[in-house]
This record gives C-alpha cells, sequence and structure tokens, in this order.
C-alpha cells in the first residue's frame, strides 16, 4: 500500500466528529508510518504508547486463549484511545473526544484495517 | 536491577528511564568512552567494553552525519534477534553525553525514544550548574599589576 492510500484511510477516520487524531503505527516498533493530527498532538508519544497498550492486550489475549484481539478501547477522562490491528504489524490508532461515538469510529477503524491488509 | 553511577546526579532520573522503558541494559558515557553510569551489566569488564564499543560506534555514526548531512547523527538504531539497541546522545549544559540503550521485545524503540526524550529533560534539570570562573585576565589587571608592581618596588 502507497502513503498516499494511507492518507486516504486516515482521511475517512478523521472525517468521524470528535476525532482528534488518526495513525498508522507498526506494532512492534511503536513508530508512526503516516499520521493525520490535529494542532497539538503529540503523535510519536501516542504511537509508541498505543502500540506497546495493544501488544501487551495481544499477548494476553493469546495467553488468555481467547484469540486475536480485533479492537481495543482505552477510555480516559479527557479522551479515548481506540486500537484495531489485523494480521500483519500494522495497526490503526485513533485519539477521540470523550464525546465522540466509538460505535461509528469502530465501524470506519475495521473498515481500514481491511484495506490495510 | 543494579544502578551505578560516578555521578550521583544521573542515578535517579536513569533509573526511572531504565524502568519506564522496560530497557535490559543502559549505559551513560562521555564521548571518549569513560563511563558516568550504568544500569544492569553485573561485570566491570563488561562495562568498559559496551563503553569503547559504543563510543567507537557514536564516533563513527557522528562522522558519517557529517559527511552525509552537514552535522553528526542524532540517534542509531539496530536490532537483533532478540536484543535492541539504541544509542543516541544526550547534551546537558555544555557538556555531550551518549547513551546506549539495550531493550529486547518487552519494549519498541517508539517508548525507547519517548522515554529517552525524558531522560534528557530530567538530566538537564539534574545537572550541577557549570561553575561560572573570573577570567584570567581582569578587567583591572593593569591596574592592579602596576599597583602591586609600585608596593614591591616602593615606587607607590
Amino acid at each position: 500500500m502507497s502513503s498516499s492510500s494511507f492518507g486516504t484511510v486516515l482521511e475517512s477516520i478523521t472525517r468521524q466528529r470528535g476525532v482528534r487524531a488518526s495513525l498508522i503505527v507498526s506494532e512492534s516498533d511503536g513508530l508512526i508510518i503516516d499520521a493525520n493530527l490535529r494542532f497539538g498532538q503529540d503523535g510519536d508519544r501516542i504511537a509508541a504508547l498505543a502500540a506497546s497498550l495493544y501488544r501487551k492486550a495481544r499477548l494476553s489475549a493469546g495467553a488468555a486463549w481467547l484469540g486475536a484481539v480485533a479492537f481495543l478501547q482505552l477510555d480516559a477522562e479527557r479522551g479515548r484511545i481506540c486500537v484495531a490491528g489485523g494480521r500483519g504489524d500494522l495497526i490503526i490508532v485513533v485519539v477521540a473526544e470523550p464525546a465522540a461515538n466509538v460505535g461509528l469510529i469502530r465501524v470506519e477503524l475495521l473498515k481500514a484495517v481491511d484495506q490495510l491488509e | 536491577m543494579i544502578i551505578a553511577s560516578v555521578e550521583a546526579w544521573v542515578e535517579a532520573p536513569l533509573a526511572r528511564y531504565v524502568e519506564e522503558a522496560r530497557a535490559r541494559l543502559a549505559l551513560l558515557l562521555h564521548p571518549s568512552g569513560q563511563v558516568v553510569a550504568q544500569a544492569g551489566f553485573t561485570r566491570a569488564v563488561d562495562v568498559m567494553t559496551a563503553c569503547a564499543l559504543a563510543a567507537a560506534v557514536n564516533a563513527t555514526a557522528s562522522e558519517l552525519g557529517r559527511q552525509l548531512d552537514g552535522r553528526a547523527f542524532h540517534g542509531l538504531f539496530h536490532s537483533g534477534a532478540e536484543k535492541q539497541f539504541y544509542l543516541a546522545s544526550v547534551a546537558i549544559c555544555d557538556s555531550t553525553y551518549i547513551c546506549l540503550t539495550v531493550f529486547d521485545g518487552e519494549s519498541s524503540l517508539g517508548l525507547v525514544r519517548m522515554y529517552f526524550s525524558d531522560l534528557c529533560r530530567e538530566l538537564t534539570a539534574a545537572a550541577p550548574q557549570p561553575v561560572t570562573r573570573a577570567p584570567a585576565l581582569g578587567l583591572d589587571f593593569e591596574r592592579d599589576l602596576n599597583k602591586n608592581l609600585a608596593a614591591l618596588f616602593g615606587r607607590a
């Protein structure tokens, strides 16, 4: 997939109301492949922490014989982080407002993951 | 994890960095290869070897950066089968140090880089302020010299 295709995938997610940032990240390295960030978002920090969270969740689910992780959501006081990954090393990370519609974001994220594969 | 340092102010920031970044080994050294602090090493000979090699790699990478980009490269990353290392320079006050971080699958390059930038900030805040020395030749040097000569040779 070319970097412009990554941009198209990210744009469809960032269009959702309440989305502050969307990033395509390498799960193993925690480094950004492509990102669509609003002013003031620290992309490197989000990517590193979200990739670490997702990796830990994937390993935990595997250890508990629950199978692959499709979607991860972290709700915090001032925002939420949603992560979705497929079979490869790439994951998609979304940072959203607390009031954002997670259902819509989840649908877009899972569609985007399909496009990455 | 064993943490030892030559400079006491380095110890707390380094301990926090190793803990947060889930590093296996960390080494802070002068570009000359002289160790400042280490975390995770159990034998002195390993520290000395790692310091010498890290200093050499840093010198090579810095010179390569200057040749290619006009200035030294900031960081260097190598990945092995299980372990990886990140080598980067830290500018503290008017000195430059090198930090070698060895990590495995428990961490990632992104996390190490993120906490490394925190380490740089903490070391800068913890470092003792450089002592400002008076100039070797003071503004009143000539006047003082004449006064002293006069006093010594009785021409006051």
